[in-house]
């Protein structure tokens, strides 16, 4: 069998077939434009993603840094020479302009710029002159020197700043590396393995736990060869002087190298577990996160809080004990190295006194055991740290070298188009267990044409739901053969099944995105057009492809236009609102759409027209809402009218407030201006009596609810929390009256009835008189409005857009009214007409598109979510939809609306035709399909025809019926 | 006097709710929302999902069956004081049947989630709506023997 594989080219498309196998060689050897770079690397980089981590990082750092390393260290050793001269400099020009040496005459002259090379006398000696310099004499040479100083200052510090930002970036390219590997094998590891970790645990090891790995690879082999090779000249300066004084120092040194990595090992036990500790406090802390609602339900925050209490313990004695540990380590490392002089005062001394050793050579050894130390003390403290880093690396990469993983080449980018997929699914003898060796399915032996809609049904548990799962390639199989067409479905690239499958599960995670980028989240499967980065308003850095590549990242242009428009069977960007309309219409989201554009805020700057549109809409709205009698249902804003529908606070302000710190709805009583118009029209004392008998009833009602009970959606003028607040202000209110009571409670107390309604409240506080007054406060209120606030109001003005408010109170421009039945659908459905009379319904939809559906998609319901999943799998233009239990969440009349809407999307209505294999959680709409699969206690137990089974079988009717 | 207090009085004339303190009840009222229905105004269809139920607190309304053949019957006429659509709520069925406003119609919309969390809370309420569940099933269970009885008489 072969399969068809058309090549993008430029315009033409040309076709060649070739066996399956094949696929893989030639996709790599074929690469697009985009695609290129990628085998720049000096390394195939597919074989060095296949192979595990090195388990040492000297290793891993070595492999990739070489060239940089040598290159760093090669400049440090150049600096060398200004080091010195800054530090000889300044003695000269002390000792010679400054204090005369050399200037004993008025007429003496010194040489400057003489550069003489002399070897020292143990090398021989001798003097080379290399310049001859100028004649100077004391002022200017004064000047002379002393500007070298400033200048040889400068190039140090030049040095110095090349050699730390090297190192830097050295650093931070390894970190890149290692995160994008890190995460890379994560994509990679097996589907099961995700059972076992925790996303906090996998998300601390990239994040955190390889961060200090940045500062040491700069340092890893420069440290080591500069202080090595200081401490051996030091060392072969005492030696010089005297051998057994020289053995006093080695011998100090090798019982520093025996026994300091004896102390150690407790110490690296204890980084071990200092890691692993944090590491699982990071998981455990994720899972309080995710699982809040059972600590709430369950009142378990003490348990938790006990929990993570002895988890810091432990992790404060371990690291109480590696602290003690590590500063007795540094303690004898100083005790020994003040142990060796006075051995050699000691010792020397006593050879001195016995005349074996003349004092001159005692002071030259001891003034060169100077510099021996602190060279010695920090190849210790490097090894110290190289030791930390590696056994946290170690600890890393144990984590990520794991079995089964993914072979890279099996990802691998293309930009070809793989070829529609005929012919059939051919299941022998599958068996798949999970990992605590559970039987998922037996024995199954079946085939499915690629194009068939075939349904599966059986109680949970019973195998169809593994079944499905194992074509969708989330399980492997322990064995048996899963053959498409000739050709073993586990062994074809992922762009075979990520591209010709679709599937749907009833799982309905989404990652945080706008709803349309989630719906085309399932055709991105390679950078298929460039597109400017100037009109996405993204500013790259220059260098970012040549970091990319210098840290093996991937050179894959996040930016481009990765959605595959051939493959949902349009021809580019500007179907794609079309196609999509027309799968969420299947799903019955439309409507949903519309109404999440309807809670939008659009941005004028942005959508200019259509702000534009939408206030002559307004204007239609209001006329229509005349003529059709509707008046009633809709309280329009007018500036000399008491709104009822809308809270106090809106009559007052008469506008939508820009939120800011000191301005708010929450804490509006605080203004300045508001409380004196407030007081200026005496309302403050009514509003302060209103309060009182608001938090009365709000105590009485809500104070033994629990915060996240359902009740409090209906309590508008106050949150659970301020709730907590308010008992013993209504005590001291009780108790001192208005004219007594503290101005902090008075505003909280004031601050209350802003929020209230009558309508919808219903408390009878607020009448006929009590509103005329409050609109006069409102007329007031504007006439001396601050600068300050007109920029934080954004005034109810029947001929703007209010861009802090939604699209639908823009129409609106009123407050619908309460106690109507359904005035809200009516209203709604007048101004649906309208948008679509005025043309706006394209536009609304791609706003309502826009709607970010928040972390794991949970601003939406599951429901909804459920309806995505379908709705991107029927988008992805797919040969194959593998449906397991999808929509599951869905009342089951609406889930049979929409399983006979997409079998026959499926045959062939208003699509292209593709197969379907459904595990269904309502078995008796598997009369709707052509083939059916019966599965019980992890078998296959029947297939056929859905009338033929009715009549034949047992398990099908009883599953059925 | 606040309407909320009316509200409250209406809620215990109601033989489900009656039983509850007087804080839930005040509750229960000011989380409800008062609808007006203008004459043949549907109030919810049979089938749909159920979202809440109703109090009739002025007018009155039809309690309309569809029946196999599609044709209409009206079963039940409601006056002030009845509650509707409390089944639907408290089982998580479909509606069971039609309900129009006769004439102008005032009423006091009982959401689900906050019956449900009363009926959590409240193992008085739990009661008082499993005698009433009960008594609804012994009459239907009534309704239904004369039912049989007449036809075998019809029959006869």
């Amino acid at each position: 069998m072969y399969l068809c594989v058309t090549f993008c080219t430029c315009g033409a498309n040309h076709i060649s077939y070739l066996r399956l196998g094949r696929v893989v060689s030639l996709i790599s050897a074929q690469r697009s434009g985009l695609l290129t770079g990628c085998s720049l690397a000096k390394e195939d980089p597919i074989a060095a993603a296949n192979r595990p981590l090195d388990k040492n990082l000297l290793r891993y750092v070595w492999r990739h840094t070489r060239s940089e390393q040598i290159w760093i260290l090669f400049v440090i050793i150049a600096s060398m020479p200004t080091y010195f001269l800054v530090l000889d400099l300044p003695v000269r020009i002390i000792n010679q302009p400054i204090q005369g040496v050399g200037f004993e005459t008025a007429t003496a002259t010194q040489r400057f710029l003489d550069f003489t090379l002399s070897l020292p006398e143990f090398l021989g000696g001798g003097s080379w002159v290399l310049s001859e310099g100028l004649e100077l004499s004391r002022w200017p040479y004064l000047i002379a020197l002393s500007s070298l100083f400033l200048g040889l200052v400068c190039v140090n510090g030049l040095f110095k700043f090349y050699i730390n930002t090297y190192k830097g970036r050295l650093g931070e390219r390894m970190l890149r590396r290692m995160r994008y590997q890190l995460v890379d094998r994560v994509l990679r590891f097996p589907i099961n393995h995700f059972k076992r970790v925790k996303g906090s645990e996998v998300a601390s090891m990239v994040k955190d736990e390889v961060e200090p790995f940045g500062e040491f690879i700069g340092d890893a082999f420069v440290q080591p060869v500069y202080l090595g090779g200081q401490a051996l000249v030091a060392f072969a300066f005492i030696l010089n002087q005297s051998f057994w004084l020289g053995m006093i120092a080695v011998a100090i040194i090798a019982v520093q190298i025996t026994l300091i990595p004896y102390l150690r090992r407790r110490v690296l036990e204890l980084g071990r577990m200092r890691q692993l500790t944090a590491r699982l406090l990071s998981g455990r802390i994720g899972e309080i996160v995710d699982g809040i609602t059972a600590v709430h339900v369950n009142d378990t925050s003490n348990y938790e809080r006990a929990e993570l209490s002895s988890r810091l313990g432990k992790i404060f004695f371990i690291r109480y004990e590696l602290y003690q540990r590590k500063f007795f380590i540094k303690f004898l490392n100083n005790f020994l190295a003040q142990l060796t002089p006075f051995l050699f005062y000691v010792v020397g001394g006593y050879f001195a006194i016995r005349g074996t050793l003349n004092v001159g050579q005692l002071i030259g050894v001891i003034n060169a055991y100077k510099d021996l130390p602190s060279p010695i003390n920090g190849l210790i403290m490097w090894d110290q740290k190289r030791v930390d880093i590696n056994i946290k690396y170690a600890q890393i990469v144990e984590q990520f070298n794991v079995k089964g993983m993914t072979p890279a080449e099996m990802q691998e980018p293309s930009s070809e188009k793989v070829a529609p997929l005929e012919g059939n699914i051919l299941v022998s003898n599958l068996n798949v267990t999970d990992d605590t060796g559970t039987t998922l399915v037996e024995d199954a032996d079946f085939t499915v044409p690629i194009n068939g809609i075939t349904a599966a049904i059986g109680p949970l548990g019973s195998g169809a739901g593994a079944m499905a799962n194992t074509l969708a390639g989330l399980y492997t199989p322990t064995s048996g053969r899963v053959m498409l067409n000739n050709d073993a479905i586990f062994e074809l690239p992922q762009a075979v099944r990520g591209r010709r499958f679709a599937y749907a599960g009833s799982e309905s995670y989404l990652p945080q995105s706008s709803l349309l980028e989630s719906l085309l989240y399932v055709n991105k499967h390679a950078p298929l057009r460039e597109r400017d980065i100037a009109d996405l308003g993204v500013e790259l850095h220059p260098r970012s492809k040549a970091e990319a590549m210098a840290s093996g990242n991937t050179l894959l242009d996040y930016y481009a236009d990765w959605v595959d428009y051939d493959a949902m069977g349009i021809s580019g960007p500007e179907e794609v609102y079309g196609k999509i309309h027309d799968v969420l219409d299947v799903v019955d989201m439309t409507d949903t759409v519309y109404q999440l554009a309807m809670r939008q805020s659009l941005d004028p700057k942005a959508h200019p027209k259509l702000c534009e549109k939408l206030v002559e809409i307004r204007g239609l709205f209001r006329e229509q809402l005349r003529d059709s009698g509707l008046s009633e249902y809709v309280e329009v804003w007018d500036f000399d009218k008491y709104n009822p529908h809308a809270t106090i606070a809106e009559n007052l302000l008469f506008g939508s407030i820009v939120e800011s710190e000191d301005f708010n709805l929450a804490s509006l009583a605080r203004n300045e201006h508001l409380l004196a118009t407030l007081t200026k029209e005496n309302l403050d004392r009514d509003l302060f009596n209103m309060g009182v008998e608001l938090a009365e009833t709000a105590i009485e009602l809500f104070a033994d609810l629990s915060p996240d009970n359902p009740f409090f959606e209906q309590l508008n003028f106050m949150t659970p929390e301020q709730l907590e607040a308010y008992p013993p202000i209504l005590g001291r209110a009780r108790e001192l009256g208005f004219d007594g009571i503290k101005q902090e409670d008075k505003l909280k107390l004031i601050q209350l009835p802003l929020g209230y309604i009558e309508p919808r409240n219903r408390l009878r506080l607020l009448d006929d008189a009590m509103s005329a007054r409050i609109l006069k406060a409102r007329q007031s209120f504007h006439q001396h409005l601050p600068e300050t606030l007109k920029q934080q109001i954004s005034l109810y003005d029947v001929n703007m857009y209010t861009p802090v408010n939604s699209v639908r109170d823009n129409i609106l421009f009123g407050r619908i009214a309460h106690g109507f039945s359904n005035s809200g659908d009516r209203v709604q459905e007048v101004i649906r007409k309208l948008l679509l009379d005025a043309g706006l319904e394209d536009d609304l939809f791609r706003v309502g598109l826009e709607f970010d559906i928040g972390t794991a998609g949970k601003r939406l319901s599951e429901a909804h979510r459920q309806r995505i999943l379908m709705a991107r799998a029927l988008l992805k233009g797919a040969d194959l939809l593998i449906v397991n239990r999808g929509l599951n969440a869905l009342d089951s009349r609406a889930q049979e609306r929409l399983v006979k809407k997409i079998v026959a999307r499926a045959r062939g209505e208003n699509s292209k035709p593709f197969g379907l294999l459904w595990v269904l959680t309502a078995p008796h709409m598997a009369s709707e399909f052509d083939q059916v699969l019966v599965f019980e206690r992890q078998k296959l137990i029947e297939t056929g025809k859905p009338d033929e089974l009715q009549n034949s079988s047992d398990a099908y009717a009883s599953l059925t019926g | 006097m606040s309407k909320l207090k009316d509200e409250v009085d209406l809620l215990r004339s109601i033989p489900m709710l009656a039983s509850l303190p007087v804080n839930k009840l005040k509750l229960l009222a000011f989380a409800s929302d008062h609808v007006s229905y203008g004459e043949n105004e549907i109030l919810f269809k049979q089938g749909d999902e159920a979202d809440a139920a109703y109090i009739v607190i002025s007018g009155c309304a039809d309690v309309l069956v569809e029946s196999g053949g599609g044709k209409t019957s009206k079963v039940a006429e409601l006056g002030p004081n009845s509650f509707v659509g409390d089944m639907a709520i408290l089982c998580d069925i479909p509606r069971t049947a039609t309900v129009r406003a006769n004439v102008a119609l005032d009423t006091l919309r009982i959401r689900k989630e906050h019956m449900m969390d009363l009926m959590k809370e409240s193992p008085v309420l739990a009661m008082a709506v499993l005698k009433e569940l009960v008594q609804r099933l012994a009459k239907t269970t009534h309704d239904l023997s004369d039912a049989r009885e007449e036809i075998a008489r019809l029959q006869a």
